[in-house]
């Protein structure tokens, strides 16, 4: 009898750590707990606030590239802060939208939470990565203003394409800081939006519950993230994939749970692409569902210093890995813009311009990731020095001149030289520093790989065997 | 049996001399000599090929017991890659910094030709050092007190090429990292993702060439010699054997290991004498041929007294430039 009873006990054991591990699949459903709540909410889990500024920036970033060199440049600017500052009026969502097989729910911003924006969420301290001196929203405005003066958002004299610019320093400066400084850094305090009360006023969740889902929200990951590859994923953002992205069956991608955006993206191409042997994408997947889990265990108390160390553990694994997510991105593309040169110097006429045209967007994205490391919670100190040394203000142009500030009115200046193999040798260096630095191993595009594959194949030839 | 692999595995490494494949095949290439060059009768010659006095003389013996004690020093060795990586980075930014050269300037160049010109390239320069680290080991006094342990020998067996002091396989670890770690950066730089190494089993393939053709017979008592010509371009058996001979007139001949160029051109090419009865080894007073506590420790000693002399004749100079001109000025 009593084996028996300690079977049935196990076999309890089993069924319920084979639920746990099901509900912990998925982000959310979570439980109300909110303790005295008496409304019908069964699932405590929000953040459409944070999807909403995911439309907002894919939308900037499409937006980005309308200008016509001038003649629209007011309307385009407008346009621009539109997305950036939020609006009255509901706004189109330019990106991501509908595509044959790939049908999206929701086309305007308002369709998934209204009354959102960018700026108010902008990284506001220093930002000496970009000239004027001044804060990541100054160096954003200044970006978006050029951006609206453009051409397609492609300045070929400075070198600049505003799209890609914009888009990868708000992965820093929006997302990850938002996450990392602010939802997974001081809110997960003991004083500061306590478990045992609602977020707010009136709220269903309680205020670990919805500081969680916010800092979630900004990771920008299908609810099923666990069930796919880091290539399904890829393909999601692509716009490829329904059977992938459609979790509910419905035949439709809801943007606010079965999408996936920027940060997610760029963890799921560290882990496609490289070496493969990353995990970053489900690490940090893992790491948001099992920080909420712990807050649902609570069950509406305030957390236990037990379980609030837990959670603080599971924040700073997102920490690491977003970091290192973003320093594999701008390690990537310092490798393209070496690729880039070395085919500038191969060829000419119209083949020289296109060149030059991804050179110069391959250059953006570097520029922006590196932008956007320096927006997160750590100091990087003298390792940003150093890399926004290497990369410069703006990359080596046509004529050899670069970006070295701007003038009173926010005009670039370009007052000096540097070959292009110098400037090849940077990119180099930028390669060796972020590896080193940020402990990279998916290193796509490692442009030290050749040497290093080559040393190694002659390994077993440095032998010591003498005569 | 980790341990056993770790200290026998060169026997089954084709990347190593001593695999037994080319020991096999030394023995195949010996044995022909023997009855088909030498018209030794067939009995003769398996007595001379298995000769118990050579592979079991005391200096053999400790040639053994050496092969498995410097297996522990290999661990110093690996580290090295790591410079060797460092030596070639830096080469690699120094020639991105050079402006009348570009990345891949010669990218367009046909596989097979770049791919050629890397294993060439490889094996001379690989091979020219090793003779240049040869010859100073012989030259430079401090070198030889460390050199002096494979020259002990007395007999010559194929696991003689592991009879060498530790240090000295850290200086050839060191000259191995300076050959790799200088020309692939340089390869890479002109001809790009191009570059590559053809190989035979894992290895060079002239180096495969080198220890299919009885690399293991320099280490041997059976004494196979080329043309005249030939000995001007390749090392024979013979030649190497006579660099250990204890011959006078032999002394610091054929420091090459397969090419015979570089003894030529610096002058100290001794081509192989035929019907001459070599023998091997040093006097007991410099160094042991089976003591395997002096084998290791006494190069510290001699080079302890190398340092020594060297220091006194500092010394001894500067007191005599020093009392030199208060002499001269002190006279009117």
């Amino acid at each position: 009898m009593r084996a028996l009873k300690l079977h049935s006990t196990a076999l309890a054991l089993i069924a319920m750590t084979a639920s746990g591990a099901l509900a912990a699949d998925t982000y959310g459903p979570f439980p109300v707990t909110l303790q005295g709540y008496a409304g019908d909410k069964t699932d405590s889990v929000s953040y459409s606030g944070q999807i909403a500024r995911h439309a907002l920036h894919d939308s900037l970033k499409k937006a980005a590239a309308l200008g016509n060199g001038g003649a629209n440049a007011a309307e385009v600017e407008a346009l621009l802060l539109s997305y950036f500052n939020g609006s009255e009026a509901d706004l189109d969502i330019l990106a991501p939208t509908s595509k044959d097989g790939f049908p999206i729910k929701q086309s305007t911003v308002n369709a998934i939470s209204s009354g959102k924006n960018i700026s108010g969420k902008f990284y506001g301290g220093a930002m000496p990565a970009w000239p004027g001196n001044g804060t990541g929203k100054d160096a954003v405005l200044h970006m978006i203003a050029k951006a609206a003066q453009s051409e397609n958002g492609y300045d070929a004299e400075n070198g600049y394409d505003y799209a890609q610019l914009i888009s990868k320093f708000t992965m820093g400066a929006m997302m990850y800081n938002q996450s990392v400084d602010n939802y997974l850094d001081e809110k997960l305090a003991a004083d500061n939006k306590p478990n045992n009360k609602p977020y707010k006023e009136g709220a269903y969740y309680t205020g670990k519950e919805h500081s969680w889902d916010e800092g979630f929200g900004y990771w920008g990951a299908p609810a099923h993230l666990m069930s796919l590859t880091p290539a399904q994923a890829y393909d999601i953002a692509k716009g490829k994939d329904l059977a992938a992205a459609d979790a509910n069956g419905d035949g439709m991608v809801d943007l606010k749970t079965e999408y996936v955006f920027g940060p997610a993206y760029y963890a799921a191409g560290a882990d496609k692409g490289g070496t493969k042997s990353t995990t970053y994408m489900h690490t940090i997947m893992q790491a948001f569902i099992d920080g909420r889990q712990i807050i649902a265990d609570a069950k509406g108390e305030a957390l236990s210093d037990e379980a609030r160390a837990a959670l603080k553990a599971q924040a700073a694994i997102i920490e690491q890995n977003w970091e290192q997510v973003l320093a594999e991105a701008a390690f990537k593309y310092a490798g393209s813009v070496y690729k880039d040169i070395t085919k500038l110097g191969e060829t000419e006429g119209d083949d020289k311009a296109k060149a030059y045209r991804a050179y110069v967007k391959h250059w953006g994205e570097l520029k922006g990731f590196v932008m956007a490391l320096q927006s997160g919670r750590n100091n990087l100190g003298a390792t940003s020095v150093e890399l926004n040394k290497l990369v410069g203000f703006g990359p080596v142009t046509l004529d050899n001149s670069y970006v070295t500030g701007v003038d009173a009115n926010g005009n670039f200046v370009r007052d000096r030289r540097m070959t292009w193999n110098d400037y090849q040798l940077n990119m180099l260096k930028t390669q060796e520093l972020l590896k080193a630095k940020f402990g990279l191993k998916s290193l796509a595009n490692d442009q030290l790989a050749e040497l290093e594959g080559l040393a190694g194949k002659l390994e077993a030839e440095a032998s010591a065997e003498t005569d | 049996m980790d341990l056993f692999t770790d200290i026998f595995g060169d026997l089954w490494d084709p990347k190593k001399r001593i695999f037994f494949g080319y020991l096999f095949l030394s023995l195949v290439i010996a044995g022909l000599w023997l009855v088909a060059i030498k018209r030794t009768g067939l009995r003769d010659s398996l007595r001379k090929l298995f000769d118990r006095g050579v592979f079991f003389s005391s200096s053999a013996k400790a040639d053994y017991k050496i092969f498995v004690i410097n297996r522990i020093f290999t661990l110093f060795i690996s580290p090295l890659l790591i410079t060797q990586m460092t030596i070639a980075t830096a080469i690699f930014f120094f020639l991105h910094g050079v402006d009348w050269i570009s990345k891949g300037q010669f990218a367009e160049t046909p596989k097979t030709v770049v791919v050629t010109l890397f294993t060439l390239s490889m094996f001379v320069f690989d091979d020219f050092t090793k003779f240049l680290l040869h010859r100073w080991m012989h030259r430079w006094p401090l070198l030889w007190a460390i050199h002096k342990v494979h020259h002990s020998a007395e007999t010559l067996t194929p696991i003689t090429v592991y009879r060498v002091h530790p240090l000295e396989g850290v200086l050839y670890g060191l000259r191995s990292v300076f050959v790799q770690g200088s020309l692939i950066p340089v390869f890479l730089f002109f001809f790009g993702g191009t570059v590559d190494l053809v190989t035979v089993v894992g290895v060079n393939a002239l180096v495969f060439v080198f220890h299919v053709t009885g690399s293991n017979l320099r280490h041997s008592h059976i004494d196979i010699h080329y043309w005249p010509w030939l000995e001007r371009i390749l090392i024979s058996p013979a030649q190497h054997q006579l660099h250990h001979s204890t011959a006078v007139e032999h002394y610091d001949k054929n420091f090459g290991v397969a090419l015979a160029i570089w003894d030529w051109l610096f002058g100290s090419l001794h081509l192989s004498e035929k019907g001459r009865d070599l023998s091997f080894g040093l006097d007991a007073k410099e160094a042991s041929a089976s003591q395997l506590t002096d084998i290791y420790l006494r190069p510290f000693r001699d080079m302890w007294a190398v340092l020594r002399r060297r220091a006194k004749r500092l010394r001894n100079w500067v007191t005599r430039t020093q009392t030199g001109p208060s002499k001269t000025s002190g006279q009117p």
